[in-house]
């Protein structure tokens, strides 16, 4: 027969999105009550009952070129409203995870993504390799990083104990490489979008606002028209901002952020900001994964747990290592210091290349890509 | 001896604030010349009831005009002792609610309605049942799992039975099954049958007679009374049973007409029942071999609706294949996990919560389902077969190389062999509808066939898996036991269940014209050499179709007749041309069409006041000379209303509104010959569900009257 295309089932491919949180799929009847729901899903990107559909088939390909996973927010309106109790969101959200998997050109992320003792592996080993920078080279605790001998332990000087000038050429390296990484991945997941159709890239430059505003902002997400809408994009709206503050105040400004003397400054206020924002949103986002009341929280692969977890205490561990130095408080101050990067870092390097992080720029990526796409599709007549 | 009529008008449920009661009563009594009216604000309270009886009693009156509301209404209220015949005049729903109150047309309406009440009681005889000897055996033919359990089910409830079955051995289809799909709660495995504890029960109950490997030579008689004779391995043997219930199954759609499937193709393309039987086999315990050359089975492909659901073929759903490869689907799943299964469907139909199963039977990583149309089955490479399919849900025409093809082939009813071999003058076997079921109205009167006291039961009657089949059977066993206790009575069955009156032939009158002997639904009447009519009354069902056809008139019941109607027409008072007040009688079906202007009424649909409705058994019994006689009164249009016909017709009596139809286009073209327009009658099909309809229908054919002008005959 012309044009027909032959069908041969990526098994692998549906186990991995079985395990990842599909596990309904197979049950879906393709009634698509699911995206008649969607407040989000239009003519030309359609879903999710299609991807649900390429997904049973086995069909990667076909949901590897597709944006349509990062253009739903979950509000779970298809799950509520399915016919056969499968949980379309859910699927989406696992084929969210295996695309992350699927972009990570390293490997790492199907390793983590699959075997929850390999996540925590890797945590825990990058948390050693941490905790080892400051005790192993020395033959007694601390300073060993610092050219001017131990830290004090009669006063707290963290400048001794852990030299701003070297931590922040460190955090720098480490943002280079990770955003490396990410980038490299990103790239994957553009040539994915984009193999099918070549965009001319004029376009994309009509476009590149469009890039930068969903990314900061998520506006996209206010078009969800379910009950909770507005009050989960707040939430992570939020904590975008506190996680932005933070990040910017680390990788860019530590000089001025890790300071010694106890006098107000005014990257305190930042530092306030955005761990009151980080604690209380995460503390929310965990309290609601644990009552399952919402759609979006019913399901929880590990990934979901470790992510507000890691991002609470890197918050808690923070504000304590800023209150027992103004107590001057020696030692828990330079413990709580290795602690905080102890989470903080292993954090960054399993979840900004190969986890959940990565979406904070795959979904505008995405949305980014579909944006063009129609316009070139509208422009062209 | 004369008749001694009492007319009682009752004025409550605002009848009385419609119309004149009084003026009623003296119509009754001095044009009428009724003996005894009385007027009564709630005839049917103890009160208004025992006014009657005492003048019943007393020996005053033994014909009862109860001039109140619907004879649909109250029957037990304004039923007294046996030999009293009682009339109903309908003033409250076709009168007091449906028109202005004491409008002058609304009054003589009523006073019509009463003079065609008390013609009608004048003319109506009380009833005596027939009676006969009636047989209490049930016969039963086929031996699956309808048949066995219609059987069962009758002996159960007392009735000795005679099993028939073609076969060698009992249990049909069903005895070669190893697991069923569930029937009951979580619907999400298979399980196998308690089959052979039923068909144990079958072979030993001490009320059942089995004879296997028999046939039906010859089925005389009538219900209560068939003479059936078998041809049995020992030789012929006659039995005598009440009622018959037919449960000859189904039998696979012939897939060598499938080629376009592929069915023929190579070993490897094979149908539903054939896979069932491979099941059994070595085929699926173990791993699963291809027919042709042993290779292992790794992808398998059913095709759904294999010849169903089109118009070439078999034009209906089955209603099974789609469980039937679900299970096919979990047997596999049980023996080879890896294998991968795709099935391409016009539409999964797991009616009800099988839908459950559907469910449990897609959720597997290697079960993949599509909709689609099969576009080619072909020969590839490495002995296997590729398929192609358009319009799928994947989006586009796809192709799949697999080792094996399942047709799901449809069910066929088996009634087109000989079966009953009925010596009836209109055929040997059961008339059947559709595609070959012999069933009379599935969503009406399931089990009714067009052979009185003869039912339908499981696959040959609908297409249906086995525990409907048990289901059905009670039904049709159910039905077989009425039919029988009804003839014991003498009454008739569905859907004039206990009915005694019966149809009377004034045979040396008879022309030998056929017409009643052809046009019975039922195939009541047999025929001698001559052509005249002999008639089974146990076969009859009183719809008074034959009493319609008769030209000559000679066919009358008790309660209903041709000069009954006549004289109701006659009673009608039909106004002087100058008056402007047009008559339209009209003629409507008691099973749908009369209680559908109940139900108008009851809604308080106000309509024309020109209309007299005279309500008939079924429009088939209308006998034409009515129409005549209406006419020739002055009757300015007739209106026919009965039941939707054609082939998914509405008839209670299958065909009746339709004859009905046919005989007045005969009538039409007299008209023209007498100058009258045809447009003066007017056949309208009508559903219950369309009572809203009557009014305007009504009112618009008054209207088509009124612009056609009076009846030129009036007067003559």
């Amino acid at each position: 027969m012309a044009g027909a295309v032959a069908i041969q089932p990526d098994t692998d491919f549906i186990r991995d999105v079985m395990r990842l949180g599909g596990e309904d799929l197979k049950k879906c009847s393709q009634c698509a009550a699911c995206t008649s729901v969607c407040s989000l899903s239009t003519a030309e990107d359609g879903f999710p009952r299609k991807q649900v559909l390429a997904a049973q088939w086995g069909l990667k390909e076909n949901v590897v070129a597709d944006p349509a996973p990062w253009l739903c927010f979950y509000c779970g309106e298809c799950s509520k409203t399915c016919t056969r109790g499968v949980s379309p969101g859910e699927i989406m959200m696992a084929l969210r995870r295996y695309l992350t998997t699927e972009y990570d050109f390293t490997g790492l992320s199907r390793l983590m993504y699959r075997s929850g003792v390999w996540e925590i592996g890797i945590l825990l080993a990058v948390a050693a390799m941490v905790a080892l920078l400051f005790t192993l080279p020395a033959s007694f605790g601390f300073g060993l990083l610092s050219q001017s001998g131990p830290a004090p332990l009669s006063t707290v000087m963290l400048d001794k104990f852990a030299p701003k000038e070297i931590v922040h050429i460190g955090d720098t390296m480490l943002a280079v490489l990770l955003s490396s990484l990410l980038l490299v991945n990103a790239v994957r997941m553009f040539v994915r979008l984009t193999r099918g159709e070549k965009i001319p890239a004029r376009y994309y430059a009509h476009c590149a606002v469009n890039l930068l505003v969903q990314a900061a902002t998520q506006i996209r997400w206010r078009d969800c028209q379910d009950r909770d809408a507005f009050r989960n994009w707040l939430r992570h709206f939020l904590l975008v901002t506190g996680y932005g503050t933070i990040f910017t105040l680390v990788v860019v400004f530590l000089p001025w952020f890790q300071i010694e003397d106890k006098s107000f400054h005014w990257t305190s206020i930042l530092g306030y900001y955005s761990t009151a924002v980080l604690l209380a949103t995460t503390a929310w986002i965990l309290l609601d994964r644990i009552r399952q009341r919402t759609e979006m929280h019913r399901f929880s692969h590990l990934s979901d747990w470790l992510f507000p977890i890691l991002l609470f205490l890197t918050a808690f561990s923070g504000i304590l290592l800023h209150i027992f130095r103004l107590m001057d408080r020696p030692m828990p101050t330079y413990g709580m210091y290795v602690a905080h990067l102890c989470i903080a870092v292993p954090m960054l390097v399993v979840e900004v290349p190969f986890g959940k992080w990565a979406h904070l720029l795959y979904r505008p990526l995405a949305i980014f890509v579909v944006a063009a796409r129609n316009d070139a599709h509208r422009l062209r007549g | 001896m004369p008749r001694k009529p009492g007319v009682y008008v009752c004025t409550g449920c605002s009848i009385g604030d419609a119309v004149d009661a009084g003026q009623l009563a003296k119509i009754a009594t001095k044009e009428c010349k009724v003996p005894v009216c009385r007027v009564h604000p709630f005839l049917c309270g103890a009160e208004g009831r025992e006014a009657i009886r005492q003048d019943i009693e007393s020996g005053a009156v033994d014909t009862v005009v109860v001039a109140a509301c619907s004879s649909r209404s109250k029957a037990e209220a304004f039923s007294f002792n046996h030999g009293t015949v009682v009339e109903r005049v309908n003033l409250r729903e076709h009168v007091a609610w449906s028109h202005t109150p004491h409008d002058e047309d609304t009054e003589m309406l009523a006073a019509d309605y009463l003079r065609m009440g008390i013609a009608r009681a004048l003319k109506t005889e009380p009833l005596e049942a027939m009676s006969g000897e009636i047989s209490a055996t049930v016969l039963v033919v086929g031996g699956g799992t309808a048949g066995i359990t219609a059987a069962r089910e009758a002996a159960d409830a007392g009735y000795d039975v005679v099993l028939v079955e073609n076969g060698a051995s009992l249990g049909g289809f069903m005895a070669g099954v190893e697991k069923r799909f569930p029937a009951g709660p979580p619907y999400g495995s298979l399980k196998a049958d308690g089959f052979s504890e039923l068909l144990h029960a079958v072979a030993y109950h001490p009320r059942i007679r089995v004879y296997t490997s028999t046939r039906i030579l010859k089925t005389a008689g009538q219900p209560g009374m068939f003479d059936v004779t078998l041809a049995t391995e020992a030789g012929e043997a006659t039995v005598r049973a009440g009622a018959i219930v037919v449960a000859t199954g189904w039998q696979p759609y012939d897939a060598s007409r499938l080629a376009h499937l592929g069915y023929g193709l190579t070993p490897d393309v094979i149908t539903n029942v054939e896979f069932e039987r491979l099941a059994h086999g070595p085929g699926i315990h173990g791993s699963m071999r291809r027919p042709s050359d042993g290779q292992p089975v790794r992808t398998i492909l059913f095709v759904q609706c294999a010849g169903s659901r089109d118009p070439q073929h078999l034009r209906y759903c089955s209603s099974v294949c789609c469980m039937a490869t679900l299970k096919h689907i979990l047997n596999i799943r049980e023996h080879s996990p890896d294998t991968q299964v795709f099935v391409v469907y016009k539409d999964i139909r797991t009616p009800g919560q099988y839908e459950r199963f559907y469910r449990a039977a897609q959720d597997h990583p290697l079960n993949f389902f599509t909709k689609g149309e099969i576009a080619a089955v072909e020969k590839a490479g490495d002995g296997r077969l590729r398929v192609s399919a358009h319009n799928t849900l994947i989006g586009e025409s796809i192709q799949l190389d697999v080792d094996m093809v399942v047709l799901a082939t449809g069910m066929v009813p088996r009634s087109a062999e000989q079966t009953l071999n009925l010596t009836y003058r209109q055929g040997p076997e059961l008339p059947v509808i559709g595609q070959g079921f012999p069933d009379s109205h599935f969503v009406c009167f399931p089990y009714e066939t067009r052979r009185t006291g003869i039912y339908a039961a499981g696959a040959v009657r609908l297409p249906m898996d086995s525990e409907h089949a048990r289901e059905d059977a009670m039904g049709a066993a159910l039905k077989a036991i009425q039919s029988i206790e009804l003839a014991k009575r003498g009454r008739a069955v569905h859907p004039r269940a206990g009915d005694a009156s019966f149809p009377n032939f004034s045979l040396q009158r008879c022309t030998q014209c056929k017409r009643c002997t052809e046009e019975c639904p039922f195939g009541a009447l047999d025929e001698d050499t001559k052509g005249t009519p002999k008639p089974n009354l146990y076969r009859c069902r009183r719809c008074g179709i034959c009493m319609g056809a008769c030209p000559e008139r000679i066919v009358s019941f008790r309660n209903y007749s041709v000069d009954m109607i006549a004289t109701m027409i006659k009673a009608i008072e039909v106004p002087e041309e100058d008056e402007e007040k047009p008559r339209v009688l009209a003629f409507m079906c008691e099973n749908d069409a009369y209680p559908a202007l109940d139900l108008a009424g009851f809604e308080r649909r106000q309509y024309d006041a020109s209309v007299r409705v005279i309500p008939l058994r079924c429009l088939g019994s209308l006998n034409i000379v009515w129409i005549a006689d209406a006419l020739s009164r002055g009757i300015d249009g007739v209106m026919l209303i009965g039941c939707k016909y054609g082939d998914d017709y509405q008839c209670h009596f299958t065909k009746g509104s339709e004859l009905a139809a046919r005989r007045l286009d005969n009538v039409k073209e007299t008209l023209q010959r007498l100058q009258l327009e045809p447009e003066r009658l007017q056949l309208t099909q009508l559903a219950i569900d369309e009572w809203g309809k009557l009014p305007s229908l009504f009112n618009d054919f008054v209207d088509r009257i009124r612009e056609l002008g009076p009846n030129p005959y009036k007067g003559f």
